[in-house]
């Protein structure tokens, strides 16, 4: 047994020497043939031979022969590299092809309305705001009659409602009355109902449009409420905040102007435009050449909405804006189809 | 709503040219849509604010103007031929339904020649979308036009003849009038020929034998003034708000009458339109005034606001003198009642509804003034930290961890439709249903995300070899409560998917997401296809693989692996505690073992076997591999484990771990089937 052993050390040994010392690739085959081929190969002779051997013996020569064997299949391959990168190159060194495309290195991806909620959410908290929320599902008196609207007014006609089937009779004014809420607004009336002022709020939610869609028209919605009630707060402390916003979100110096509006809960009431981010003015395709882009209604808070909500319209005042985040996350992306956000879409939603 | 220029400009003395128009219209009062060029007039489409109903006429936006413009409001041109109040002569108005007409006023125009319009009211009439007919009808459409108050003409000598005692034995025949609710299943045809089943709720105006007209909303074929008419009836009426509205909508018919009337009239507008309705009909078809009524028991008169001067600057951040709002205010025809030291009396007129409290003076001022002089002025607040929202919070937070794991964020609709309810058998008691989907579609609203989940992974199946998708969103159920009462409930869910029988992986996930929650103590119990995730013995949601009844029926061609939490009994259990756990200074060593055990065998209790036996220095056991088949014997699997021995406080010596491993394997050779590879 030690024979054998000693035999199989001094083939690895040899071999070793032989294949250090060459320095082509048709020597290479000629040590492989020596040591290796299936019939003459001394190495193959000693895995013949094992078949005399018996027990133990068998076992460890086996496992020799096996490692020799590995070592020289090594010993060429590594020396079969050396010589053909000398042969390429020269330099012996392994050649790195730089073009070669990077690994696509899967990640896992947040939506972009959640991204941008995010970002809406840190700007106004910078600013003192918190963040509020509320349920999706809300009664005829928090979405409406607290916020002022008249029994069964076209003004209500603005805010196409889905409305929860009930399974009693109920009549259609009725303030129990369930539906899905069209607008942030509602949430006002929790917020203030359970905090007395001073307060400020953002409320980012997702709103429901009774209407058809299309590329800029969605049924199911995003919008961020504010409301921030204080001693003394004015138009000129709304502009303000909503100015400030708008430089921080768009990262460059953003002009708005107010445009006479009519909200039930808001007294007196504003359309908000603010000028075109794409063309700064000028008037291009995405602002209509208007110059400006239309983005949010506002205005000071109605002093029936303070007093629905408990809060005395005497002491404090407050203003109020809500705007589409859809349409900011369209904005910020250059996002041409509403509709892609709730598609589920991958090729999409890796973008972001 | 379309505006005529010209007509605009007649009204308002050096009206700037369209465009310059339509921008101080912008600016001050509402938005304009479209400027087109009709001829030698241009139409402006004006969006008029819902809570202006004046403003539903040509006078009520030439006012807007004026004003912008520094200006008075038009005035009304008076009546040419007197009329007598309360006399009709030859007709009776009997109004019913005094809540629901406040104010009836009837003229009575006798030998009226019914004609062809000139082409100027022609053009305006077109210009305004709305159809020419003849003269008469023409003229009370323009000064519907001109004033937002609806009129109807009827043609007198159809409305049927009652006989009316005068003295006891004296009969006079006369026409009656009469404003009603409709009788169940009453009919109407209207002018342009359409029948209408008519219901309680609606209200007509009527003879003494069947309706005449759909009050407030369109006229009937009974009574339609045509080239034959020579005695017409016109009709300047009060309706209530809500009753025409709720009409309109419950016959599907919407009118420039109704729509106007929807918005709340003034009720002494009736008057000033009828006298320009009278004016125009005679000079475009002659006739003479013989009678007139005017039901109007409870005249609305102006009424009063005080405004506190200072109110208006602390509003709206800017100062303007007390001079200068007094001179917007009068300009809107409101007038000075009493002036206080800090406050102002005004008097408003009744056309402006929407006026009622001393903010809506304050809007009105700041308006003409103009909101661009308003200054931007940083608020003077004391300073106050974020009080942090949980729910928002923790909703990132699980969307972060799941987002670093791999998966993308979906958002869905929170619908399902009736067909989707059926394949996945919901119930439609416990199912949360829309009065008024848009589609069958979106009838319900989701009981679990799914349904909609599910339809990502179709959507995205070809493209993707791989998804790994998650939503973090609202569902909606209805539940009984103890006494028999519905309640839906609105809750949120976390559920995520991954493509393949990956149960294991899957697992790793949902432990992984409740350790960075804070969350501790999760154990898993069969259930179903998969399991059952509890926290602290209650359940918190469930991973498994997924019907392949429903994905064949939604063509859904691989395998998936899901997860669902209730994520509002996650957020419960969720913390932000996290302690350090000291490094053992002594070094690990690592042993591999392998064990044969029948195919049943729970991996958790060979993992629990080893710990028992192992003791404290047991560190970490970790399952590499599972195997069976081949060189494995029938009806067993091979497992094998890298576990690592370590303590605290020692270095354990080789000798000590070769004696815990003997430990471990002699502990697990004593279970009947177990075998420790060697």
């Amino acid at each position: 047994m030690y024979n054998m052993i000693g035999k199989l050390e001094e083939i690895k040994k040899q071999a070793g020497e032989e294949i250090n010392s060459i320095g082509a690739i048709e020597e290479l085959k000629k040590i492989e043939k020596k040591y290796l081929d299936k019939k003459q190969g001394e190495l193959v002779q000693i895995f013949h031979s094992l078949k005399d051997l018996a027990g133990e013996e068998k076992i460890e020569v086996g496992k020799k022969a096996n490692e020799v064997r590995s070592f020289l299949i090594e010993a060429l391959k590594s020396k079969a590299v050396e010589i053909k990168a000398k042969e390429d190159g020269g330099s012996g060194e392994e050649w790195l092809d730089i073009t070669i495309p990077g690994k696509k290195i899967e990640i896992g991806h947040l939506h972009p309305i959640t991204l941008v909620r995010r970002e809406v959410e840190g700007i106004f908290k910078s600013m003192g705001f918190n963040v509020a929320d509320g349920p999706e599902i809300e009664t005829q008196w928090n979405n409406f009659d607290a916020l002022n609207f008249a029994k069964d007014h076209p003004a209500k006609d603005g805010w196409d409602t889905f409305w929860i089937k009930s399974d009693k009779a109920i009549d259609p004014d009725s303030p129990e009355r369930l539906l899905l809420r069209p607008h942030t607004s509602p949430v006002q009336i929790r917020y203030m109902k359970e905090h007395q002022p001073p307060l400020r709020i953002i409320i980012p939610g997702r709103v429901y449009r009774n209407e058809a869609t299309d590329a800029s028209h969605e049924f199911q919605l995003h919008q961020v409420e504010g409301l921030m009630v204080d001693k003394d707060i004015n138009v000129a402390n709304f502009k303000y905040v909503i100015l400030e916003f708008l430089k921080k979100f768009f990262k460059r110096e953003v002009k708005i102007r107010l445009r006479p509006s009519f909200f039930p809960f808001t007294e007196p009431s504003f359309e908000i435009d603010f000028s075109c981010i794409i063309c700064g003015g000028k008037g291009c395709r995405v602002c209509k050449q208007t110059g400006w882009i239309e983005m949010m209604g506002a205005g000071m808070v109605h002093p029936n909405v303070l007093k629905n909500a408990g809060v005395n319209s005497k002491l404090w005042t407050g203003f109020a804006f809500g705007f589409g985040l859809d349409r900011l996350v369209m904005m910020k992306y250059k996002i041409d189809d509403v509709r892609w956000f709730n598609s589920g879409d991958l090729r999409f939603l890796k973008q972001f | 709503m379309l505006f005529s220029y010209n007509w605009l400009k007649k009204y308002v003395k050096g009206l700037p040219d369209p465009q310059k128009t339509a921008d101080l219209l912008i600016k001050h009062s509402f938005e304009v849509e479209e400027i087109k060029k009709n001829g030698n007039d241009w139409v402006l489409d004006v969006k008029v604010l819902s809570n202006r109903a004046d403003c539903f006429s040509h006078l009520g936006i030439a006012g807007e103007l004026a004003v912008a413009l520094g200006k008075k409001l038009p005035a009304f041109v008076p009546l040419k031929a007197g009329l007598r109040r309360g006399k009709g002569g030859k007709f009776k108005v009997v109004v019913e339904e005094k809540n629901l007409c406040r104010r009836y006023t009837a003229i009575l125009l006798e030998n009226v020649k019914v004609g062809e319009s000139p082409i100027k009211i022609k053009e305006r009439l077109q210009f305004c979308g709305i159809n020419s007919i003849n003269s008469v009808v023409d003229a009370v459409n323009y000064v519907m036009l001109e004033t937002g108050q609806p009129l109807h003409v009827f043609d007198f000598d159809k409305v049927s003849d009652v006989n009316f005692k005068v003295q006891s034995s004296k009969f006079k025949v006369l026409k009656k009038i009469i404003v009603r609710r409709a009788k169940a299943n009453e009919k109407i045809t209207t002018l342009d020929d359409k029948e209408y089943k008519l219901n309680e709720s609606i209200l007509v105006i009527a003879d003494e034998e069947e309706p005449l007209a759909i009050a407030g909303i369109k006229g009937g074929k009974k009574a339609e003034v045509g080239s034959g008419s020579k005695n017409i009836l016109i009709e300047s009426a009060n309706f209530d708000r809500l009753a025409i509205r709720k009409g309109s909508r419950s016959l599907g018919l919407r009118t420039d009458a109704s729509l106007r009337f929807e918005h709340g009239l003034d009720p002494n507008l009736t008057m000033e339109a009828i006298g320009k309705a009278v004016n125009l009909i005679q000079d475009l078809a002659g006739g003479k005034v013989t009678g007139g009524i005017d039901f109007y028991p409870k005249p609305v008169n102006p009424w009063r606001i005080k405004l506190d001067i200072e109110k208006v600057g602390k509003i709206l951040g800017v100062e303007i003198t007390e001079e200068r709002i007094i001179k917007i205010l009068e300009n809107l025809n409101l007038a000075v009642v009493k002036k206080n030291k800090d406050s102002v009396l005004f008097k408003v007129p009744t056309f402006r509804q929407d006026l009622k409290i001393q903010e809506d003076l304050a809007e009105e001022a700041g308006r003409f003034y103009g909101f661009e002089k308003i200054s931007i002025q940083a608020p003077m607040v004391y300073l106050k930290p974020e009080e942090r929202n949980e729910n928002i919070f923790w909703e990132d937070r699980a969307k972060d961890i799941l987002k670093e794991i791999g998966f993308s964020e979906v958002f869905n609709y929170s619908f399902i439709s009736e067909d989707e309810k059926d394949l996945f058998g919901f119930n439609s008691a416990d199912l949360t249903e829309i009065e008024n989907p848009l589609s069958s579609e979106q009838k319900y609203l989701r009981p679990i995300l799914e349904v909609s989940l599910l339809k990502n992974i179709k959507t995205n199946q070809n493209n993707f070899d791989e998804i790994n998708i998650f939503e973090l969103g609202k569902v909606f159920r209805k539940i009984k409560t103890k006494n028999e009462k519905c309640k839906i409930t609105e809750e949120r869910i976390l559920t995520a998917m991954m493509t393949g029988e990956r149960f294991c992986e899957m697992k790793g996930v949902v432990n992984l997401l409740l350790k960075k929650l804070g969350i501790a103590g999760a154990s898993y119990e069969e259930f179903e296809n998969g399991a059952r995730i509890n926290v602290n013995q209650s359940a918190v949601g469930c991973l498994g693989g997924f019907l392949p009844r429903i994905l064949k029926a939604l063509k859904i061609s691989r395998p998936l692996t899901i997860f669902t939490l209730d994520f509002e009994a996650l957020q419960k259990l969720s913390s932000e505690e996290n302690n350090y756990c000291p490094i053992s200074r002594f070094p690990s060593a690592m042993r591999d073992l392998a064990v044969l055990v029948p195919v049943k065998t729970k991996i958790a209790e060979v993992i629990a076997k080893m710990k028992q036996f192992g003791g404290v220095v047991t560190k970490e056991i970790d399952l590499f591999d599972i195997f069976e088949g081949d060189n494995i014997s029938q009806g067993k699997k091979n497992l094998a484990f890298h576990i690592i021995y370590q303590s605290g406080d020692r270095t354990l010596s080789p000798e000590e771990i070769d004696e815990i491993h003997a430990k471990i394997v002699k502990g697990l050779e004593v279970e009947a089937g177990w075998e420790v590879r060697k």
